[in-house]
């Protein structure tokens, strides 16, 4: 049985329309319009207990929208949501007692207060037993290393100690189910690699569930397997992510800097998606030409200073597929848009 | 789940928010000098316009200094605003992080603003140490206090609630400013803080006293003055529960309201 499971979910936003200029705003004042404004279109999704899912989108595309519902604080405007067998928005707090959440962007540590205080303030809203708390306590202590700061005030911790805090406060009641948002946001490259190796060893250890929305994609590469793409409030894409570099992955780019203007340079087999002055980007598919034969026939035909390879990264997949609509035929999804 | 249990987030609520207000010493102590500051202002105040009139209603100078100085040591905690919260979280968004918790929020409110006024609390005793200094103030008969502090208990019932309702009113506004500070302006007048209602003209003096700002100042002043009699606590009691109860109706009916419709802002 699937631990979250989605069905036609749908959310809109109703807002007064705002018309420009004084006389525009004192006209909101007296006589409203409402404008409607669809974030969340029909997305239909499950997700297995212990999975460890990638949920990806540009701004605005509807991914808080969607984790709002999942964690019963907003309420769909039709469609399906279930959380542990609870239906999240129906039951808000029982939904709570299943579910963790970290946000990047803001702490729900007390401010003010020791940081071990938030963990006994949560300790009392969870009711956990103290046996439990200890041991758990001991355990995050130890793998996320608070033992330093653990009697410092929050406000006086750095960004990458506040967020271990936010970690070891969204886990101390062994949630089910762990929304992520952002959580490697702002930190520095050993911070981040210290939370990621966090996350992979609970889900591990733990079977515990997580959703990871983020835009840094190498939070992705490093720890999903699998990844759902949403834009403009559509599911786009959901599947491993090996089938998106299968798809995507195959093309390279060949950074040409040439020797002279030509102004109708062209190369069979490569498209030019780019050129600035002499440098020209070439972007081929090595399945219907190897790198090696494209070098060789811009030399035949043209004068070359400089040349590089770049490698796909996955952050230029999936900036193509919102571009371009996801288009594999293969897909379990067809695509959002032409 | 026990009700023991059930209690223990609350009271947590309320320890936190007791250790939280004590980090702003400076806070405390400016609150107290500027209590100081008024009392010594109404007494001026008050003895001058008795100078110059007739004592009104029959209430003598003195009685009338021990309303001003009891309702300014009330303050203390009538002021303390728990629910401000609710504003202060829908505009940031971090109200999302506590509907995130199985917790109930109307009650974590409650809990962290009782937390907030029992450390206030700690301030009326040298506060009116150091107005005795400026002030005499009159003090009733045992019997009389009780009923005082008992009327207190339910006026501050009355006030949260009214606070509660108008921080909620953020829900829909994001802004509770200008409500805030109307309300807080009818009340000042309305509750009987400033001057006490009996000096109102008959005609609005039954207006005003059948108002619920009377409920949270004026009722539980009047009975440490002596005004009320009593055989007429009952029916002061009645009234304040009266309002507190109609008004936790009507807060009840607002929080799930607001619920339905949070927009949570940023994110």
């Amino acid at each position: 049985m699937p631990i979250i499971q989605t069905r036609e979910l749908r959310k809109v936003f109703r807002s007064v329309k705002r018309t420009p200029g004084v006389a525009g705003t004192l006209k909101t004042l007296f006589s409203r319009e409402y404008e409607e404004k669809v974030a969340v279109e029909g997305i239909t999704m499950s997700l297995d207990a212990g999975e460890l899912v990638g949920y990806i989108g540009p701004n605005g595309a509807g991914k808080s929208t969607t984790i709002k519902m999942l964690t019963g604080i907003l309420v769909p405007t039709s469609g399906s949501v279930e959380v542990a067998g609870v239906v999240p928005y129906a039951k808000r707090r029982q939904n709570a007692r299943n579910i963790g959440v970290v946000f990047g962007q803001r702490s729900q540590l007390y401010w003010d207060l020791p940081l071990v205080e938030s963990f006994e303030l949560l300790r009392a809203i969870y009711g956990i037993p103290a046996e439990r708390y200890r041991r758990n306590m001991d355990h995050f202590t130890e793998i996320l290393e608070l033992g330093d700061f653990l009697r410092t005030p929050v406000r006086q911790l750095s960004l990458g100690q506040r967020m271990r805090g936010d970690f070891a406060a969204a886990m101390l009641h062994d949630p089910h189910v762990v929304f992520l948002d952002e959580p490697t946001i702002g930190l520095d490259v050993i911070a981040k690699e210290a939370i990621r190796t966090f996350i992979a060893r609970v889900n591990a250890d733990r079977g515990t569930t997580f959703i990871l929305t983020t835009h840094d994609l190498a939070d992705v590469e490093r720890l999903c397997k699998r990844i759902v793409l949403i834009d403009n409030g559509r599911l786009i894409f959901d599947g491993p992510l090996e089938r998106i570099r299968e798809r995507y992955g195959t093309h390279r780019v060949l950074v040409v800097e040439l020797s002279e203007a030509y102004p109708n340079f062209a190369i069979d087999g490569a498209e030019i998606t780019g050129r600035e002055g002499n440098v020209v980007r070439l972007r081929f598919d090595r399945k219907t030409i190897t790198a090696e034969a494209l070098i060789r026939r811009v030399t035949q035909s043209y004068g070359i200073n400089d040349i590089t390879l770049e490698e796909p990264e996955l952050e230029s997949i999936i900036r193509r597929i919102y571009v371009e609509g996801y288009d594999d035929a293969s897909a379990s999804v067809p695509a959002a848009r032409a | 789940m026990t009700l023991r249990e059930a209690a223990v987030p609350y009271v947590e609520f309320a320890r936190k928010a007791f250790s939280r207000e004590a980090t702003y010493r400076m806070e405390v102590f400016t609150s107290i000098g500027s209590l100081l500051i008024r009392v010594y202002l109404l007494k001026m105040l008050w003895t001058a316009l008795y100078a110059q009139n007739a004592a009104p209603a029959g209430v003598p100078l003195h009685a009338i200094i021990t309303y001003s100085t009891v309702a300014l040591l009330m303050s203390l905690i009538l002021e303390v605003d728990g629910t401000r919260l609710i504003r202060d979280k829908v505009r940031d968004g971090t109200i999302a992080t506590d509907l995130m918790k199985p917790i109930s929020l109307p009650l974590y409110y409650f809990s962290d603003g009782f937390g907030q006024t029992v450390l206030h609390a700690f301030t009326i005793v040298p506060s009116l140490l150091l107005a005795l200094l400026i002030v005499h103030v009159d003090v009733p008969p045992a019997p009389v206090l009780l009923a005082f502090v008992f009327s207190f208990a339910l006026g501050y019932l009355v006030n949260f609630v009214v606070n509660f309702l108008m921080n909620a009113v953020a829900f829909w506004t994001l802004e509770t400013f200008a409500i805030q500070i109307s309300v807080r302006w009818i009340s000042d007048l309305l509750s009987g803080q400033i001057v006490p209602l009996i000096f109102f003209p008959v005609f609005l003096q039954t207006v005003v006293l059948s108002l619920p700002f009377a409920a949270i100042y004026s009722t539980p002043l009047l009975i440490y003055v002596g005004t009320i009699r009593p055989d007429q606590y009952l029916a002061a009691f009645t009234i304040q529960f009266a309002w507190f109860v109609c008004f936790s109706a009507l807060a009840v009916f607002v929080w799930q309201a607001a619920q339905r419709r949070v927009v949570v802002q940023g994110g």
